[in-house]
C-alpha cells in the first residue's frame, strides 16, 4: 500500500533571494549558510520522514528564482506532487509575484485540475524585523486563491520549516486518498478484472 | 583503419637492475610485457635487443635514446633509473604520438601507484601487470580517432549544453574548495569533462579511475543516504610541479567552445568567479595562462604545502627563467643559468633536494630546446613537468637534453627516482552518470567534519546538475555541413569538431588521416603555421597559432587539381572558406 506513495516530489518556487535553497538546506541538513550562491537551474535533496504513520521519501526540488533561469527550471515542474510558493516577508514584490509563480507552475507542470492541486504558501525570513508583508495580507491571499495553508518560516532560525514540509506531505497524502476513493467509481470495469484474477491466483 | 591511430603493438617495462651479471636471464628483468601472450623467448629477444641498442646509442651519443625506428615498428624509449620502457607502434603512427602515448602511460602509472621501484616492492608483479594493461587499454580506447590524434580531453558537447550549466559545475567545484583540504577537482558526466580546475593532464589521469568505477558499477547509486554510499576514494601521487599548479591561483577551464564561455562567466552570478582572474579569456597569449600558476612557486617545501598561494616572488625566480619564451629565444645559456640556480639552492638547503630532480628538470629542458622556437604551443603541457615530447623532433639535437642527464652523470640518475611524488587522495562522489572528483589532502578522509561539509554542500547541486545533463537530448545534431573541421585548443587540450563521434566513420577517414599528418608536422616544425595537404580527391587545410590548431576540409565541388600550381585551384580558397565557415562554430581564424 504505502510503497506507491513512497516518493513525493515537492517543488519550491518563488522570487530569487527569498530563501528557497536555505529552506531546503535547513530542512534536510539542518544547516544555514547566509552566503549561498544563486541557484542555477534546479537542485534537489531527498529526505525520509514519517507522517501520520506513513513512511515517505520527500524529494525536495529547489529552483532558481531569477527570470533568466526560467528555461532551465521549468522542464522540472512536471510530476510535482506539491508546490511550495515562497516569498520573503521583508520583500513585498516577492509577495506580489506569488500569483505569477502559481501560473507558471500550473502551465509548465501541466496540472490537470489546478483548483485541486495542493499548494502551500511560505512567508520566509520572519526573523527579519522590518517586515513589508503582514501576516494578515498573506493569509488573505491564501484564502482568496484556493484556501492554501500558510506558514511563516525562517530558514535562519529553523522556525516552522519542518512543520511546513510535513503539512505539504499531509496535503499530498490527503489528495491521494481522495483520488483513491474516486477510482473505483470512475473505472469500475477496468479495476474489477485484474482484481478478481489476483484473488483467483492467491 | 585502426592501425593508423596509435595502436600499440608492443609495450614493456624492463628492470635492468635484475640483470647485472652474464649469467642473469633477461626474463628476470621483464616486469611487464604486452601483448602478454607473446612467447617468452620473443619477449627476451625484444627486451634484450632494445635495451642493448638503447644503452649502446646512449653511450655513443651521450644522450638518452628517445626513439628507435625499425622496419615495421617504431619504439618510443624511456630510461629512468634502471628501468627501461619501450612502446612500439606501427611505422605509420607519428613519432609525436608514440612518445606521447608512452609518456602518458608512465605518468598514469605513477599517478596511481607512486614510484615504480616502490610499487614493485610493495605489490606483486601480476597485480601490477593488470594495471599496466588497464592503463594501456584506457589510453587506446575511446570513441573517435580524432581524439587520439590530439590525445585531448573528452568533453561534453557544449553546443547542446546551456553555458549556465557549465557555470553551475564550476561553482560546485569552487564551493568544494572552501574546504582547505580540497585542492582542486573536476566534474565529469558519462566519462566526459563538464568542468575542471586541473590541468588537462591531471584531469585525464583522474578520468581513468572514473571510467573504471563507472564500468564496474553502472547502476545508479542511491544518493539520499549519508556520506559513503556514493563516495569512494583512492590514493594518488602528484609530482611536485603538479601540486604547485594546483595550489596556486585557481585556474578555471570550464569547457566550452572557444570564445563562447566568457560572457556568462562575467555576469555577477558568482562572487568567487568574478574575483577570479579569467585567464582563459586571453588564449592567444601563450605565457599568460601559466604565469599566474607559476609565480607562487618556491623551492621551499613548506611553502609548497601551504594552502595559501604566495604571489609575491621578488626578483628573478626559477620560474621567470623557466617560462617558455614565446619568441623562441630560450637559449642554452638560460638553461644553464637555471640549473646553476637550482644546484646552488640544493647545496644551500638540504631539504630542498626534493625539488630539483629529474622529472622536474625535464620540463624546462623541454621548454628550452635551443634549436627551435619551441615552448610556445605546448606551454601548458610543459607546465605539467612531464617529459612528453610535444614539440621538436624526437630525434636529433632537440632530443639530447631531454628527460635525463647523460649516462656519464648516472649519479644523477638515481635522483630521478627520488623525485618526490606527493601522496594525495582522489575523492569521488558519484550521482548516477555524474561524478565529482576532488584531489584532497590524504587526511581529508579522516576529517569527518570536512568531509560531510563537502558532501552536503555539493549534493543538492550535483543532483540538480545530473538531472539537467541527463535531460539534454543528445540528438538535435545539425546535419553536417558541406565541410568538416576540427579545432584543437592546445591550452585546455580540448577538441571542437563537427565530425560525429561515431568511431572510424568511413567518409571522414581521409580527413582524420590528413589531420593526423598535419598535426604531426605542426609539432615537428615550430615555424609552420599553415599547410594544405591533398590527395587526388580531397584537400585539407590546417592552420595553427600558439594556442590552437584548426583543420578544415570542404566537401563537394569539383577539385580543380591539375597538378600544376594554378590560381584557380580550389585548394587555395580553403583558408578563406575556413575563416567564414568556422565563425559560426566559435572558431575565429581572423
Amino acid at each position: 500500500m504505502t510503497t506507491k506513495t513512497s516518493l513525493l516530489k515537492v517543488i519550491l518556487l518563488g522570487d530569487g533571494g527569498v530563501g528557497k535553497s536555505s529552506i531546503m538546506n535547513r530542512y534536510v541538513t539542518n544547516k544555514f549558510d547566509a552566503h549561498l550562491f544563486h541557484t542555477i537551474g534546479v537542485e534537489f535533496l531527498n529526505k525520509d520522514l514519517e507522517v501520520d504513520g506513513r513512511q515517505v521519501t520527500l524529494q525536495i526540488w529547489d529552483t532558481a528564482g531569477q527570470e533568466r533561469f526560467r528555461s532551465l527550471r521549468t522542464p522540472f515542474y512536471r510530476g510535482s506532487d506539491c508546490c511550495l510558493l515562497t516569498f520573503s516577508v521583508d520583500d513585498n514584490q516577492s509577495f506580489l509575484n506569488l500569483g505569477n509563480w502559481k501560473k507558471e507552475f500550473i502551465y509548465y507542470a501541466d496540472v490537470k485540475e489546478p483548483e485541486k492541486f495542493p499548494f502551500v504558501v511560505l512567508g520566509n525570513k520572519v526573523d527579519v524585523t522590518e517586515r513589508q508583508v503582514s501576516s494578515e495580507e498573506a493569509q488573505q491571499w491564501c484564502q482568496e486563491n484556493g484556501d492554501y495553508p500558510y506558514y511563516e518560516t525562517s530558514a535562519k532560525d529553523a522556525t516552522n520549516v519542518a512543520v511546513a514540509f510535513e503539512e505539504a506531505v499531509r496535503r499530498v497524502l490527503a489528495m491521494e486518498e481522495r483520488t483513491d476513493h474516486l477510482i473505483p467509481t470512475d473505472t469500475v470495469k477496468l479495476h474489477r478484472k485484474p482484481r478478481s484474477a489476483a484473488t483467483c491466483c492467491s | 583503419m585502426a592501425e593508423l591511430m596509435a595502436r600499440c603493438s608492443y609495450f614493456f617495462l624492463y628492470d635492468g637492475s635484475k640483470v647485472r651479471g652474464e649469467g642473469d636471464a633477461t626474463r628476470e628483468g621483464i616486469c611487464y610485457f604486452y601483448p602478454e601472450e607473446t612467447p617468452l623467448d620473443k619477449q627476451e629477444l625484444l627486451c634484450g635487443q632494445l635495451a642493448g641498442v638503447g644503452r649502446c646509442v646512449s653511450e655513443l651519443s651521450s644522450s638518452p635514446v628517445r626513439v628507435i625506428r625499425l622496419h615495421h615498428n617504431k619504439f618510443a624509449i624511456r630510461m629512468r633509473d634502471d628501468f627501461l620502457w619501450a612502446l612500439g607502434c606501427p611505422v605509420e603512427v607519428s613519432i609525436v604520438r608514440v612518445c606521447e602515448l608512452l609518456d602518458q602511460l608512465i605518468n598514469l602509472y605513477c599517478f596511481y601507484n607512486g614510484s615504480v621501484r616502490q610499487s614493485y616492492q610493495l605489490s606483486s608483479q601480476e597485480a601490477l601487470a593488470a594495471r599496466w594493461a588497464r592503463y594501456l587499454s584506457h589510453l587506446q580506447s575511446g570513441s573517435s580517432e580524432l581524439y587520439h590524434v590530439f590525445s585531448c580531453l573528452r568533453t561534453i558537447d557544449s553546443t547542446n549544453v546551456d553555458p549556465l550549466l557549465l557555470l553551475k559545475a564550476a561553482l560546485i567545484l569552487q564551493a568544494c574548495q572552501r574546504c582547505p583540504l580540497v585542492l582542486a577537482g573536476c566534474i565529469l558526466f558519462r566519462g566526459r569533462v563538464v568542468s575542471t580546475q586541473m590541468s588537462p593532464e591531471v584531469t585525464m589521469k583522474v578520468m581513468v579511475h572514473e571510467s573504471d568505477t563507472y564500468t564496474k558499477r553502472p547502476n545508479g547509486q542511491n544518493t539520499c543516504s549519508s556520506v559513503g554510499s556514493a563516495v569512494s576514494s583512492t590514493s594518488v601521487f602528484l609530482t611536485l610541479s603538479e601540486l604547485q599548479d594546483l595550489q596556486s591561483a585557481p585556474v578555471f577551464s570550464s569547457y566550452s567552445t572557444p570564445h563562447k564561455e566568457a560572457p556568462p562567466k562575467k555576469t555577477r552570478l558568482s562572487r568567487t568567479l568574478s574575483d577570479t582572474p579569467s585567464t582563459e579569456s586571453e588564449p592567444s597569449d601563450p605565457c599568460s595562462p601559466q604565469s599566474p600558476q607559476k609565480v607562487s612557486f618556491s623551492p621551499h617545501l613548506s611553502d609548497v604545502f601551504s594552502p595559501v598561494p604566495s604571489h609575491s616572488t621578488p626578483g628573478p625566480s626559477p620560474q621567470s627563467l623557466r617560462s617558455p619564451c614565446p619568441n623562441g629565444k630560450c637559449s642554452h645559456e638560460a638553461e644553464e643559468e637555471e640549473s646553476f640556480y637550482h644546484s646552488f639552492h640544493n647545496s644551500d638547503v638540504g631539504s630542498r633536494q626534493k625539488h630539483s630532480s629529474g622529472l622536474d628538470d625535464s620540463s624546462h629542458l623541454n621548454g628550452g630546446d635551443g634549436d627551435a622556437a619551441c615552448g610556445t604551443v605546448f606551454a601548458d603541457k610543459m607546465v605539467e613537468g612531464d617529459s612528453r615530447v610535444c614539440c621538436g623532433s624526437a630525434v636529433g639535437h632537440g632530443a639530447e637534453m631531454r628527460d635525463a642527464p647523460p649516462p656519464s652523470l648516472s649519479g644523477g640518475f638515481s635522483k630521478v627516482e627520488e623525485n618526490p611524488l606527493i601522496p594525495m587522495t582522489l575523492y569521488i562522489h558519484r550521482v548516477k552518470g555524474l561524478v565529482l572528483a576532488l584531489l584532497v589532502e590524504p587526511h581529508f578522509l579522516k576529517d569527518t567534519v570536512s568531509m560531510e561539509e563537502v558532501y552536503h554542500s555539493s549534493l543538492a547541486s550535483l543532483n540538480g546538475l545530473e538531472a539537467h545533463l541527463r535531460s539534454i537530448s543528445p540528438g538535435l545534431q545539425v546535419p553536417p555541413g558541406p565541410y568538416v573541421f576540427a579545432h584543437f585548443d592546445c591550452i585546455q587540450s580540448t577538441l571542437t569538431t563537427n565530425l560525429s563521434g561515431r568511431p572510424g566513420g568511413a567518409p571522414e577517414h581521409p580527413f582524420v588521416r590528413a589531420t593526423s599528418l598535419l598535426h604531426s608536422h605542426f609539432c615537428n616544425t615550430e615555424t609552420l603555421q599553415e599547410a594544405i595537404i591533398r590527395s587526388a580527391g580531397a584537400a585539407v587545410y590546417g592552420t595553427r597559432s600558439v594556442a590552437q590548431e584548426t583543420y578544415f576540409q570542404q566537401h563537394g565541388g569539383s577539385l580543380r587539381n591539375s597538378g600544376i600550381p594554378n590560381h584557380q585551384d580550389s585548394a587555395f580558397s580553403l583558408p578563406s572558406k575556413a575563416r567564414h565557415r568556422l565563425l559560426k562554430h566559435g572558431v575565429n581564424l581572423l
